[in-house]
């Protein structure tokens, strides 16, 4: 079963939505944006995308920053947004620098691997990242009981995770009957 | 007022150029009616020179002076070579030229044939050409295409090349077309990279924005503040943006390359030092002649 339950994956091939296989610069990224957008709103029932680089040569980093970065930091918190189809190191490092700049993590999948590009979880949260990275779904109580934490130290971490984007996370009923948050990786 | 900008027998770079400008009256100042660039026998101008040249050229005629450009050994010397960058596609009509306009273009007949590669292009808000820069970074790899990092250079250099000729569209404010150059030299292993436009220069949008988007930033003088520009990426749009300046500058840093940014009357050329853009490391020229605009060069030394 699909960890975030009535999660919906999608794959957005970026390539249907540009003019020319290279993307660059802010007034291109936003004519391309406003189509992007159109795409998530006219799928309002998925809550991960993920953003095919297939047959896209290059984007440099204003024209990442105005489109997959800008799409992901409005949507943070609600949906997510994570790269396939992409080695290019040189579009790696453009998209890296424009997630670094607008504070939005951005993980890029190969396979079951992802690497993370963008804003980096802070040391304080790093661990906890990590430890939601390696599952499909964490509830803070694991990760609590792993690290010998309290259960609201490991809730703050997720809670930090979560709102700065690197994480997603749905409601469930927890064991003691009221409602806890189950956390899961972009992908 | 007649204002002569006397050139040496010599390679004319971005330095050189300035070394010329500074020791004139200052073409653009308010009683000079009259420009004349004398280049004499044995003057070679190079790229990022040559559009520092064609910028002012044409801001002066923009500006209803008579400007003349006078080349000593005419077509045989630097003017030919001018003329194989595409330099008098892009010259305004109302510049006379001595001892006359290259009666075809070289940059059109040579374009793609010759091994020392070396074009200029136009950069025009109102015809947008989005091919340019994967047109100047292909041409940059035909050029060094026995090179290992051949690949990584192309999409550096299309990443700087796209980032500024968009910053150009994005800040520069001005009718006056601006350009996009390059020129491979010395077997493939040096490369000049350069782009000019003759609008506002970079601090004349940024200082007005620093009060509320970074005021700890000023306070930095001018030369503090551009180096900051490279490094930190700062825009007048706020934190979240100016990444693309900051963008090109590391590209460039991975390959050495010295950074040289002209702005209307200030100049900074910085050394990439233990993989950045140092101030400490930057050689600052303060009340320099009047240039419009904002014009940045990347030098190249790329090693066999």
């Amino acid at each position: 079963m699909n960890p975030m339950n009535e999660v919906t994956t999608r794959v957005l091939p970026l390539i249907s939505y540009m003019d020319r296989p290279e993307g660059w610069g802010r007034s291109q990224g936003r004519e391309v944006y406003q189509r992007l957008l159109g795409f998530v709103e006219d799928h309002a029932g998925t809550v991960v995308f993920r953003v095919s680089m297939k047959d896209v040569k290059r984007v440099d980093i204003s024209f990442a920053s105005e489109t997959i970065i800008e799409l992901a930091r409005r949507f943070r918190r609600t949906k997510g947004f994570c790269l396939v189809d992409l080695t290019d190191p040189d579009m790696i490092e453009n998209i890296d620098a424009a997630g670094e700049k607008k504070e939005q993590p951005m993980l890029v999948w190969q396979g079951k691997n992802a690497t993370l590009i963008g804003l980096q979880p802070s040391e304080g949260t790093r661990e906890a990242f990590q430890f939601a990275m390696s599952r499909p779904q964490t509830r803070a109580a694991e990760f609590a009981a792993q690290r010998n934490l309290s259960i609201a130290n490991a809730s703050m971490k997720f809670k930090q995770l979560w709102e700065q984007g690197f994480l997603l996370r749905r409601e469930s009923a927890a064991d003691t009957g009221g409602v806890e948050f189950v956390y899961c990786p972009v992908g | 007022m007649l204002c002569t900008v006397s050139f040496p027998a010599n390679w004319i770079n971005a330095s050189r150029f300035e070394a010329a400008l500074r020791d004139s009256c200052g073409p653009h100042n308010n009683n000079t009616t009259e420009v004349v660039f004398a280049f004499p026998v044995g003057c070679k101008i190079m790229v990022d020179g040559a559009i520092r040249l064609l910028s002012l050229a044409n801001q002066l005629a923009y500006t209803t002076r008579r400007v003349r450009l006078n080349f000593e050994e005419g077509e045989s010397g630097t003017m030919g070579y001018l003329n194989r960058m595409g330099f008098f596609d892009h010259l305004s009509t109302d510049v006379e030229v001595l001892p006359s306009r290259p009666f075809y273009s070289g940059a059109r007949l040579h374009r793609g044939g010759n091994s020392m590669l070396v074009e200029i292009a136009r950069i025009n808000k109102d015809e947008r050409d989005e091919e340019l820069p994967t047109r100047l970074s292909d041409a940059i790899a035909y050029a060094c295409s026995s090179r290992l990092d051949v690949e990584e250079l192309k999409g550096a250099t299309w990443t700087i090349f796209a980032e500024l000729i968009d910053n150009i569209f994005s800040h520069s404010a001005t009718q006056l077309d601006g350009y996009a150059a390059l020129q491979v030299y010395s077997g493939g292993n040096r490369l000049s990279v350069a782009v000019s436009d003759s609008g506002l220069g970079i601090m004349q949008t940024l200082r007005p924005s620093l009060r509320t988007e970074f005021p700890k930033l000023a306070q930095l003088s001018d030369t503090d503040l551009l180096v900051e520009v490279f490094r930190q990426g700062l825009s007048r749009h706020g934190a979240d943006r100016g990444c693309g300046l900051k963008g090109c500058a590391a590209k460039a840093i991975k390959f050495d390359a010295s950074l040289d940014v002209r702005l209307p009357n200030q100049r900074v050329w910085l050394k990439p030092a233990r993989g950045a853009y140092e101030p400490n490391r930057a050689y600052c020229y303060e009340g320099l002649p009047l240039l419009w605009g904002t014009h940045i060069a990347f030098a190249f030394a790329l090693g066999a």
